[in-house]
């Protein structure tokens, strides 16, 4: 016991090496916050609902013949379409955000009145991702790389040379949506057709012979010879999407809106390099970690576009319905997927009492994100590695409850599809309160970008509700909102999996069987979602 | 870089950001007369550029909101008095994140980058304590907002004020004989325990004693406790008084335990809006503070004899009469605190009126000016009331505010004298060199 102490002692020594524990004296003006009056709720009765709820639907799931629910879930309708206008509003993205950046270097110092940090860490991070999710694929309209990219191509000559090789018009993003090659089958679904559907289906039965890049068109196909970018895969948005995670929770100042114009700046001009270097297609999808998370995040949504010789061809379906034809993703997407997850996990973990107690920091004298860069930086690397190794852990239990000869990161790029709606439905619950009032001043800083008494878009003297979030009515019905969302979004979890599970294995009991350690696991999820959402936190 | 920049940007409640641009504007058309070529002549000409330490992210940030709201509805007040030696002032935001080291940073900032004259607004005193350091080294001024008892204490430099809120040694100990002439004398401390419960412990003990009462029991909460059902039965039978002073998002659970644990009667109860800054107290779960005391640095909800300086204070700063923002009734004010802000930014000014401030050549001067100040009338300068100043230990004493629950409102019942809240200890500021 002594040892096991000391040493723990030393681990908390370790990471909090930079800490500046010796507080001389203080006023105490730890915020009651909206925190408090969650508290009061009785969540616990909440928690057990919701996991009785997600478990309801697990079983339900399990009575219900997977043709009729994926005969249902499949159905689509058109809704028409709409020209191809992307290469234009990326390039008019592409000139925002260079306003942006600019704001962010010579605008107002105050981050909740520079436009650049509300935009990136509100309006894109959180709005875009619920967008994404909730709509369709928003993103690839207003990516600020394509359309610089096209102008790029186009003035040395490459354009014409890559449009010979392309099957498409020129004036078609081929690949800009993630309905490219991963959801090209599902673009051909519709309920009256279903005989191209079992066709598709069948194409995409796993295999224990493929690899990671199965079902891909590109870089990983079984029988091509993959180049250095295909063995890669999603290995450079993984890192990418790390070092986000990083810069966005645990680096002392990411609201600095210079700081963060640089960044933003040089993480355009990297992304536009890896474009040039290995093709806006290839570089996009799973080199940029945006382009790659927003459109794994857009397979939820209840939108789905087809390219048509210059137009889109726009139809609705239920949410989560494209997650159906997903092809597997490669071990390293799998891992980019959990790593999305557990980061926002994460940033609600390290305020919790509970997490800052266990190593000994006072959660009422929260010493600030300087002090915490060592402690939090292992605590995101944890908190993925246990995703990790729980979810793999819990398909590969689950493939050996049925005997699979299923390849095992196969098995596990298709299953990992189902975490999007958790995700998503993360995303929102987390993030709800902050996109409700960052919102507002997002708005009135979109109208004085530079802070000289402008009113560009007549948001400027908007009076920010900051409170619009606070007091017991403000937090129960907030509390309420997340609870709905982490419900709907493990149930909506149970049921892809359940059809990803009966992709892998026709036989109805196997599917059901090989469910079990995965449900167990969203079951569980569910409840630390909502206990994160209502233990006590710092601020 | 960063030296041309129009920091003061503002998103107010009561004054709109418009209006206290135009606020600046009005006091820079001072100087904006025909023929005036901005910036061309001497540097008194330019403005007086406050660099605003401000919480606007981390722990602090709904305290920043309305330390901001206060400071700029004070500057549009100057500036259309004339500003400060004639000269409009400049609000420079910087937020630190709530986080010490970026507290030394932002200081560092102000001083080398835009170059301000002062250095104003801290809170927090982990941030206060960690910034002192780089204002001392930087020689700049650093007026902080803090109530924390590091600035009398000594442990900081002759560069650092506290001079628009008095401390919280100062505010445990002005209360006690109100305590223990009005609830009883046998107390019984409930505290977070940390650096801010031992203060009200190791100062409110000694002050009750000296009042003929007594500290009972003393009761140390761990800072990570969201359950207090088993603290509540080491509460001495025999005990007159609760004197608690939970902070933190489980003060609405303790308030509600510690009413369950009594029922209907137990003893009296003595907090500090602390506890409840910002909070409304007629949430539920805090049913059970009905009859209770507050401290409060400055009544929230508007009295019935309030002053006309303070009505105004409460006008320009955009509160209601619940201490909530006239534009949103769910934005409780940190109303207790943040009247500290607005009277610094008249103690920066009357200290830079009486040195003849001119640029930071003369920031020695602006110390000592603000060293030499002895009292603050009671006015609108100073609503809160009047004050003395003690110039060696850098810290200002004033008045405190006891006020009772009435149906979920706070209403003052006593107002302590400045003598209450005296203490004396060996700090002397002057003796440090410049």
């Amino acid at each position: 016991m002594r040892g096991s102490g000391t040493g723990r002692s030393r681990f908390r020594a370790f990471l909090l090496s930079p800490v500046v524990m010796a507080v001389l004296t203080g006023e105490a003006l730890a915020h009651a916050s909206e925190r408090g009056h969650v508290l009061l709720l009785p969540t616990g009765y909440y928690i057990v609902g919701a996991v009785l709820a997600v478990f309801a639907s697990f079983l339900v799931l399990a009575v219900l013949p997977p043709k009729t629910i994926v005969s249902a879930w499949s159905r689509r309708l058109c809704l028409g379409e709409i020209p191809d206008l992307r290469a234009v509003t990326s390039t008019l993205s592409f000139v925002v955000l260079m306003v942006l950046v600019a704001a962010g270097i010579w605008g107002s110092r105050d981050p909740l009145s520079n436009p650049l940090p509300l935009v990136v860490w509100t309006l894109l991070w959180i709005g875009v991702t619920l967008m994404q999710g909730a709509m369709g694929d928003f993103w690839s309209w207003i990516n600020p790389w394509y359309g610089p990219y096209r102008v790029v191509m186009r003035c040395v000559g490459f354009v014409t040379h890559r449009c010979r090789r392309s099957t498409l018009p020129p004036s078609v993003l081929p690949d800009i949506s993630p309905a490219w090659g991963e959801i090209e089958l599902s673009s051909t679904l519709s309920p009256t057709v279903p005989a191209a559907r079992e066709a598709g289906r069948a194409q995409l039965l796993i295999s224990p012979h493929a690899g990671e890049m199965s079902g891909r068109t590109e870089g990983g196909n079984i029988g091509q010879k993959r180049s250095i970018y295909g063995r890669l895969a999603y290995t450079p948005a993984l890192l990418g999407f790390l070092a986000f995670a990083w810069f966005e929770l645990i680096y002392p100042a990411p609201d600095d809106p210079f700081r963060l114009a640089i960044v933003v700046a040089l993480y355009w001009a990297a992304s536009f390099a890896g474009m040039l270097l290995f093709s806006y297609n290839r570089w996009s999808r799973q080199g940029e970690f945006l382009t790659a998370f927003f459109s794994l995040i857009a397979r939820f949504s209840i939108l789905d576009g087809q390219e048509t010789g210059g137009r889109i061809r726009l139809s609705l379906n239920w949410p989560g319905a494209k997650l159906l034809d997903a092809a597997p993703l490669p071990l390293s997407g799998t891992l980019f997927l959990l790593l999305a997850l557990s980061s926002v996990s994460f940033d609600g973990l390290s305020k919790t009492f509970f997490w800052l107690g266990l190593f000994g920091i006072n959660p009422l004298e929260y010493p600030g994100r300087s002090a915490l860069v060592w402690l939090n930086s292992f605590g995101l690397l944890a908190t993925f590695a246990v995703m990790v190794v729980v979810t793999l852990s819990a398909v590969a239990l689950g493939e050996r409850l049925v005997a699979s000869r299923h390849c095992f990161r196969g098995a596990a790029g298709l299953l990992v599809w189902s975490f999007v709606p958790i995700a998503l439905a993360y995303h929102a619950s987390h993030y709800v309160a902050s996109l409700l009032v960052n919102g507002q001043y997002a708005l009135v800083a979109v109208s004085d970008p530079f802070a000289l008494g402008w009113n560009l878009f007549g948001t400027a003297n908007h009076h920010v509700e900051a409170a619009i979030v606070a007091g017991a009515g403000g937090a129960r019905l907030i509390w309420n909102v997340q609870v709905a969302a982490i419900v709907g979004g493990h149930v909506l979890a149970v049921l892809a999996a359940h059809a990803l599970a009966h992709r892998l294995h026709p036989d109805r009991g196997a599917a059901i069987r090989s469910q079990i350690p995965l449900t167990v696991l969203m079951l569980a999820y569910t409840a630390l979602g909502l206990w994160l959402l209502s233990t006590p936190t710092a601020g | 870089m960063a030296e041309n920049q129009t920091s003061s940007k503002f998103l107010l409640s009561a004054v709109s950001r418009r209006s206290a641009l135009k606020g600046l504007a009005a006091g820079a058309g001072l100087i904006a007369a025909p023929g005036f070529v901005r910036y061309s002549q001497a540097q008194s000409s330019a403005p007086v550029k406050i660099g605003f330490q401000a919480h606007k992210t981390g722990i602090g940030a709904a305290y920043g909101r309305w330390y901001e709201r206060t400071t700029t509805a004070a500057v549009k007040l100057i500036n259309e008095a004339g500003g400060i030696n004639g000269r409009p002032v400049e609000i420079v935001i910087e937020d630190d994140g709530t986080d010490p080291k970026r507290g030394a940073e932002v200081v560092a900032k102000f001083a080398s980058q835009h170059k301000t004259d002062v250095v104003y607004g801290t809170l927090f005193s982990h941030v206060v304590t960690g910034s002192a350091p780089t204002a001392g080294e930087l020689k700049i001024p650093y007026y902080v907002v803090s109530e924390g008892y590091h600035v009398a204490s000594g442990a900081l430099n002759r560069y650092v004020f506290q001079p628009g809120i008095t401390d919280v040694r100062s505010q445990v100990t002005s209360v006690a004989p109100w305590i223990s002439s009005n609830l009883g004398k046998k107390v019984t401390l409930i505290y977070p325990d940390y650096a801010f419960g031992y203060d009200h412990r190791d100062y409110f003990g000694p002050a009750i004693k000296a009042q003929g009462g007594e500290v009972i029991a003393q009761i140390a909460i761990p800072p990570t406790e969201s359950s207090f059902t088993r603290y509540l039965p080491q509460i001495p039978a025999e005990t007159e008084v609760i004197y608690h002073v939970m902070v933190g998002p489980a003060v609405l659970t303790f308030v509600k335990e510690l009413g369950e644990f009594y029922g209907s009667g137990g003893p009296q109860l003595f907090g500090f809006i602390d506890s409840l800054e910002a909070v409304d107290i007629k949430s539920p779960g805090l049913e059970f503070l009905e009859g209770s005391h507050f401290w409060e640095g400055m009544p929230r909800y508007l009295q019935d004899n309030a002053s006309d300086a303070e009505k105004a204070y409460r006008t320009a700063v955009g509160i209601d009469a619940n201490g909530a923002s006239v534009q949103d009734a769910r934005d409780v004010s940190t109303a207790g605190h943040m009247f500290g802000c607005w009277e610094t930014l008249y103690v920066i000014k009357k200290a830079m009126e009486d040195a003849n401030y001119q640029g930071p050549a003369d920031r020695a001067k602006l110390v000592e000016a603000t060293e030499a100040l002895t009292e603050f009338k009671d006015g609108a300068e100073h609503p809160q009331g009047d004050k003395v100043f003690n110039g060696k230990m850098h810290q200002v004493f004033g008045h405190q505010n006891i006020s009772k629950v009435e149906g979920g409102k706070l209403k003052r019942v006593h107002r302590t004298s400045i003598a209450d809240g005296l203490y004396e200890n060996d700090t002397d500021y002057t003796e440090q060199a410049l």
